[in-house]
């Protein structure tokens, strides 16, 4: 059977993951704890946020693993969350992204239905414009991709899989 | 080797944002048990050929909820396919919600465009439904009548590349 084609893919360095949950608070959690994370200067590569089910909400974002520390410090720290709310985390995740050209939801099914067959666990979905990213274990992530590899055509002229460029922020702030 | 590139905004860039409107939230939830057959049906079935605008999962509490956002239309023909999927019961649906979503240079890069994001939003008073961000894109759900303001504070904020 000819395998479905996709435009691209690619995997995250390690990264960390954070699940927070708790009831709604006057302010937004999303805003607080991003306002956390931008005191410390550290990006978050992946986020969803969703109010879930009996009224409660939950934050989830992943950063680079550098960063498990310093954020678990953060977000323990008192008054740093609202009343109520649970930090749980995973140390050692990473992301897998797919470009497709078509179809995303028979994508996603696909993907679904193969890892599971391979114990390979998925902690998170979000698309974009024109991309699905799943967030699963970082020590699977080799045996992730082979799968994907295995039933998707990629492009003959692919670009690396594997990040080779790691981006820093400077704290240097340009003055006016 | 190590190379450095300068590169500096006053404001952050963005290359614009972009909106749909008229859709149709459902939310529905699968034990990770479960995932395999989940995603037989979505795979097989159906509800292969809908086009969602938007999809995200989390995991939580021993289930994985998924947020898939269609066109009403669309969605009424998803709403009816969940419907006879026994295994997808617990499910419900929130409408008219709209998407505006927007990407920049090096967003899934570097610290700050979430906290941009959010907090002006929520100075604003505009709740979010849900968010997803990833590959260097913010998408946020919101209801359908906070979408021109949502539109109007966010462009305060960031700068639109032109």
């Amino acid at each position: 059977m000819e395998k479905l084609k996709i435009g691209g893919l690619k995997q995250s360095l390690e990264l960390c993951q954070f699940d927070l949950r708790g009831p709604d608070s006057s302010e937004e959690i999303a805003s607080k704890v991003s306002k956390l994370l931008v005191s410390k200067k550290i990006n978050m590569e992946f986020l969803t946020y969703y109010p879930n089910r009996n009224s409660y909400h939950q934050l989830t974002f992943c950063l680079n693993q550098d960063k498990f520390s310093t954020t678990s410090e953060i977000l323990k720290k008192e008054c740093s969350l609202p009343i109520g709310w649970k930090i749980s985390s995973r140390g050692h995740v990473g992301i897998i992204t797919i470009f497709p050209h078509q179809s995303a939801i028979k994508i996603l099914g696909v993907i679904m239905v193969s890892w599971a067959a391979q114990s390979i666990p998925i902690y998170g979905i979000a698309t974009s414009l024109s991309a699905i990213s799943f967030v699963t274990d970082y020590h699977l992530i080799d045996k992730a991709t082979e799968v994907i590899q295995d039933l998707f055509q990629l492009p003959e002229d692919h670009a690396p899989i594997k990040p080779e460029i790691r981006y820093y922020q400077s704290d240097i702030v340009k003055g006016d | 080797m190590e190379t450095i590139a300068v590169y500096w905004e006053s404001r952050i860039k963005t290359y614009g944002f972009q909106r749909v409107t008229d859709l149709a939230l459902f939310e529905f939830f699968c034990p990770p048990a479960e995932i395999k057959h989940l995603g037989e049906i979505i795979s097989q079935g159906d509800i292969k050929i809908f086009r969602p605008k938007f999809i995200i999962a989390q995991e939580s509490d021993h289930e994985i909820s998924f947020i898939f956002c269609l066109p009403l239309k669309e969605g009424k023909d998803f709403h009816a396919s969940l419907e006879k999927t026994p295994s997808l019961t617990n499910h419900r649906y929130i409408y008219p919600v709209s998407i505006i979503f927007f990407y920049g240079p090096h967003f899934g890069d570097r610290y700050g465009i979430a906290n941009a994001t959010f907090s002006t939003l929520s100075k604003a008073d505009i709740k979010i439904i849900a968010s997803g961000c990833s590959s260097a894109s913010v998408f946020l759900v919101l209801a359908q009548d906070d979408i021109d303001k949502a539109e109007e504070v966010l462009a305060e904020t960031f700068e639109v590349a032109k």
